[in-house]
């Protein structure tokens, strides 16, 4: 805070009045009353705080009906997408649960077939373990490619 | 607190409290209603922001998309205008830092003029003129002075924002703020006043 009494008694009305504690408030009233030049400038600052106020800057009608329709719009793509990714999601956990329940019926089964092949057991684990998890994987790398391109251009559209 | 006092605390929370829990269901009537109650306000604000219409006009549109796009965030402890006003704010200089990397200013000088809107209300033609010719001077006024000195001045002055309020929707400190409003009246008044002699 300065010491120059002008100096403060300027910054304060600039604060403007419901902003300033009731002694500083009394303070400036006692230094208006006996300076002129700080007179001048709350009456001068009260008057441009006046000016702005009576300025009319409207929107017109257009621009807030088509905000209102962008936005509604908007909403129904949020709401829309919200529903696509509840069905990946039930989906993903639909074929979580079908993959845990399966996985050991099918890994006998398989063991079954080798052993009337003659297959040894380490050839046909290796067999089933690609045949099982590399369709997962290659959609998994395509979902992932997928998403990050997304990303990309989300951000590219937002920045 | 006085029960007067605390009447109307109660009764802000719960209208921030509703607003709140309407932008978290994305009501589209509850945003209807928000974007003609705060469509003034706004705009002017961003008018003096940008002192360009068709960029205000943008940025207006675009902080009501964002609105609703981040409305699960807005905290009811604040007023909603605080919120808006920083959503406003952070979209266009977001913006134009990207467009052009100097500080609000360097686009200001590069506009041709302020195109604020002309009133609606005519009762004469003398007062048209008058009117005209004030909006003028303020314009050219608030122009003249730096951007973050302008938006001080807007937002306590014409929209009536405490000083706390504006340090939390320009993120600066409320010293800061004082300061602001203490430079950019100064280097107003004089302006006004060359303006008028």
């Amino acid at each position: 805070m300065t010491h120059d009494p002008h100096q403060q008694a300027q910054e304060l009305i600039a604060c403007g009045e419901h902003d300033v504690s009731d002694s500083q408030q009394a303070w400036l009233r006692i230094h208006l009353h006996g300076c002129a030049s700080c007179r001048d400038y709350a009456q001068a600052a009260e008057q441009f705080v006046r000016s702005l106020r009576s300025v009319p800057v409207v929107a017109d009608l257009a621009l807030v009906r088509t905000t209102q329709m962008r936005v509604r719009l908007r909403s129904r793509e949020l709401q829309q997408r919200r529903e696509r990714m509840w069905l990946v999601w039930m989906s993903c956990i639909l074929v979580g649960l079908s993959v845990a329940i399966t996985t050991p019926f099918l890994w006998r089964g398989w063991g079954w077939l080798a052993e009337r092949a003659h297959v040894s057991s380490p050839v046909w684990q290796v067999e089933f373990m690609i045949f099982w998890f590399a369709p997962a994987i290659a959609a998994s790398l395509l979902f992932l490619a997928r998403g990050i391109h997304l990303t990309d251009a989300n951000g590219t559209s937002q920045g | 607190m006085n029960a007067a006092a605390c009447y109307f605390v109660n009764g802000m929370e719960s209208e921030t409290s509703a607003i709140a829990r309407g932008l978290h269901r994305r009501d589209p009537e509850l945003l209807d209603r928000l974007i003609e109650q705060y469509q003034h306000r706004l705009l002017r604000y961003l008018l003096y922001l940008t002192s360009n219409r068709e960029l205000a006009e943008d940025m207006f549109q675009e902080t009501w998309i964002r609105v609703l796009e981040r409305g699960h965030q807005y905290n009811p402890k604040y007023e909603f205008s605080t919120w808006l006003f920083s959503i406003a704010r952070n979209l266009t200089v977001d913006y134009l830092r990207k467009k052009r990397p100097v500080s609000l200013d360097g686009l200001l000088d590069a506009e041709e003029g302020v195109s604020l809107d002309p009133p609606d209300l005519r009762p004469s033609a003398l007062e048209l003129v008058a009117q005209q010719e004030q909006r003028e001077r303020i314009s050219a006024a608030l122009v003249g002075i730096a951007a973050e000195y302008r938006e001080a001045i807007v937002l306590r002055f014409q929209e009536g924002l405490a000083l706390e309020e504006i340090a939390a929707v320009t993120g600066a400190p409320l010293g800061t703020i004082k300061s602001r409003l203490y430079r950019g009246l100064n280097a107003l008044l004089p302006r006004l006043k060359g303006a008028q002699a």
